[in-house]
């Protein structure tokens, strides 16, 4: 299959949910093409349908209508295996409040999705240092998540994220439980990653602040895209 | 601040799993350590037991007599003297059971309590008046110097053969050269030829242990005393009873038809002891087969406890993963978000249930042996621990755990991974 380039395509994807005898519209026709290398935001105030696209994005959920493309395959209508898989493979996910495994110490942690990809040990801790320096927290590794500041602990969220090389990074408020000046400091990562790295960023939020970021902003609306606003980068 | 208290919270929350784990897992834990130490207890008493039955010999049946119940018509007859007490077996009886088929031979034992007396201190003993065949026939150990030979039969010589609790009875510790002394019975000066040991436990009814007794020949009882046995004192008057034997030991020559012989004897001594029952029998192939009938029930009851205290544990043990399942949600949800698949989802659980009641039950195989050791050391009760019995205790936990893990492992798997993602 040729690459288009494109990594994300949603084509009038729907998505209704089953309240007790009726379907409950969530997402009614959301058609978004996100290429390689773009850092674009999705915003929208709650009960915009964000979370249900973040979910149908995230491959946590399949699409009730539509098409859902991944890098130019068809991913909508997939075993639950595959998506796990597919999850693990190409998606890196960055959430609101971290959800690190306060047992595990910064580079367990970091090494999670590689475990459930079978990497072995000494190839996990040779990725896991490395990402450990990329995000500045070679000094913490042996930390636990507890000793760690909210900021840190993001940090050691995305070096998770990007663990598994994965083709886009996921990412639903990630400054949402962060100060400002922290905010600021994960925001400068992602560029830095966006800038440096050509990933990928896909990142959900209701925070009007991180506007300046994003080279796009798709606006979500009562379950359609409303309008998109492009920066240039 | 709230980033804080969330893991604080979390940190918190793992720490009261281990407590909550460890609570859970004492249903296995008392399970298996109950099973394992009944299984020691009931282990030993069956072991002693079957020591006991096999020192009489499955190959004997013993016969013996016994005072029957007081009813008033008992052979007493008032002389001045006292009063003389006659029952149990005879000579009659010996020679006619000899005649039996399947009848190899038979050891018989008058118990003839007579005034022993070392030096002029008067000692309450057991004289036992047997045959030659008597060492063999109940498995003594000759310890020091030599049992009877027929010149002692035939010369109604005055010897003795002493148990080894005699032995410590009689003389002082560590003194040497008994085998060759003399003690003085009724008057009649017997000399010391051996010493005889019996480790298997045997206990004769009416008649005790070969370790309590002094031994003398059959022929040299007769001789010097009769056919009559020890005198009692009464609390009023002096008790004469008349014993003619008080054991006949029956070694069989086909154990394939000790029942049938066993019968034909209890018939016989039905109809010759009518009048009163003065006589009892001991077939120890029965009791052995008794005692396993008796150790089946055993286990059946001990199983069915087992499995009643594993089932209360196992369901225990999935209330709580059960819980915790809901209480992981979040970590399920991140881990399926990460790529776990479902399967992986349903090991890790199934794996720390699985832990769980292994570690369980090893703690319980600790308990057991430890209880078991415990009721050796302050009960005198023999424990015997079998390496099945702690084979199976562990297999046993893995597969509660494995039971019941199942359930809340296929419930974590099915955790919808959509959860996590909404705003907390």
């Amino acid at each position: 299959m040729e690459n288009s380039g494109e990594i994300v395509r949603l084509e009038n994807v729907k998505k209704a949910y089953r309240m007790g005898m009726n379907d409950v519209p969530v997402l009614k026709g959301i058609n978004i093409v996100v290429k390689k290398g773009e850092f674009a935001g999705i915003m929208g105030s709650s009960g915009s349908g964000k979370s249900t696209l973040l979910n149908l994005l995230g491959l946590l959920d399949v699409p009730t209508e539509g098409k859902y493309y991944l890098i130019d395959r068809e991913v909508s209508r997939l075993s639950d295996n595959r998506l796990a898989e597919l999850r693990n493979s190409c998606i890196g996910f960055i959430f609101q409040s971290f959800n690190l495994f306060p047992h595990l110490n910064v580079q367990q942690n970091i090494e999670v999705p590689l475990v459930y990809a079978g990497v072995p040990k000494h190839e996990r801790n040779r990725i896991s240092s490395e990402l450990a320096e990329k995000v500045k927290l070679t000094h913490r590794l042996k930390h636990r998540p507890t000793e760690l500041s909210g900021g840190e602990c993001q940090r050691v969220a995305v070096a998770r994220a990007l663990s598994n090389n994965p083709s886009f990074l996921l990412a639903d408020e990630p400054t949402g439980n962060l100060d400002e000046k922290t905010s600021a400091e994960i925001m400068e990562l992602f560029k830095t990653l966006h800038r440096e790295k050509n990933a990928t960023i896909l990142m959900v939020t209701h925070n009007p602040e991180l506007k300046p970021y994003f080279d796009r902003v798709i606006y979500l609306r009562d379950g359609r895209v409303v309008g998109e606003e492009e920066f240039g980068a | 601040m709230l980033v804080n208290d969330l893991f604080r919270l979390s940190f918190h929350n793992l720490l009261l799993h281990k407590i909550r784990s460890f609570l859970t897992s004492l249903g296995i834990i008392f399970g298996v350590g109950s099973v394992i130490s009944m299984v020691a207890i009931s282990e030993g008493a069956k072991r002693q037991s079957l020591a006991q039955i096999e020192a009489m010999g499955i190959d004997k049946i013993i016969v013996f007599s016994k005072k029957p119940p007081v009813t008033g018509k008992s052979d007493s007859s008032s002389t001045q003297g006292g009063i003389t007490e006659t029952y149990g077996l005879t000579q009659i009886d010996l020679s006619n059971l000899k005649k039996f088929d399947n009848v190899a031979r038979i050891t018989s034992l008058r118990n003839s309590r007579k005034k022993i007396l070392k030096g002029t201190t008067r000692l309450d003993m057991l004289l036992v008046s047997v045959d030659i065949s008597f060492l063999d026939d109940t498995k003594c150990k000759l310890l020091e110097g030599r049992w009877f030979n027929s010149i002692d039969e035939d010369n109604y010589s005055n010897v003795c053969v002493i148990g080894k609790n005699i032995k410590r009875n009689l003389f002082e510790i560590g003194k040497t050269g008994i085998v060759g002394s003399m003690i003085r019975v009724e008057g009649a000066l017997f000399k010391v030829i051996g010493i005889v040991e019996n480790n298997l436990g045997t206990q004769f009814p009416e008649v005790n242990s070969p370790n309590d007794m002094i031994i003398i020949p059959a022929s040299t009882s007769d001789n010097l005393f009769g056919y009559n046995a020890y005198q009692g004192q009464g609390r009023r008057q002096m008790t004469i009873t008349h014993i003619e034997f008080d054991v006949f030991i029956i070694k069989i020559t086909n154990i394939a038809f000790i029942d049938d012989t066993a019968k034909r004897i209890k018939g016989y001594m039905d109809k010759t002891h009518q009048k009163e029952k003065d006589w009892g029998i001991i077939v120890p192939f029965e009791l052995l087969k008794q005692r396993e009938q008796t150790q089946n029930i055993f286990t059946v009851i001990m199983s069915s406890i087992a499995g009643i205290s594993l089932l209360v544990g196992g369901v225990g043990i999935m209330n709580i993963m059960l819980a915790n399942v809901y209480e992981r949600r979040k970590e399920i949800g991140t881990r399926r978000a990460l790529g776990a698949k479902k399967r992986d989802i349903l090991s890790q659980f199934l794996i720390e249930t699985v832990f769980l009641t292994l570690l369980g039950g090893t703690i319980g195989i600790a308990m057991g042996i430890g209880i078991s050791e415990a009721v050796t050391r302050y009960a005198q009760w023999p424990t015997v621990y079998t390496f099945w019995s702690i084979a199976v205790s562990i297999i046993i936990s893995g597969l509660v755990g494995i039971i019941f893990g199942t359930y809340p492992a296929w419930k974590a798997a099915q955790q919808n991974p959509i959860e996590v993602l909404r705003a907390e």
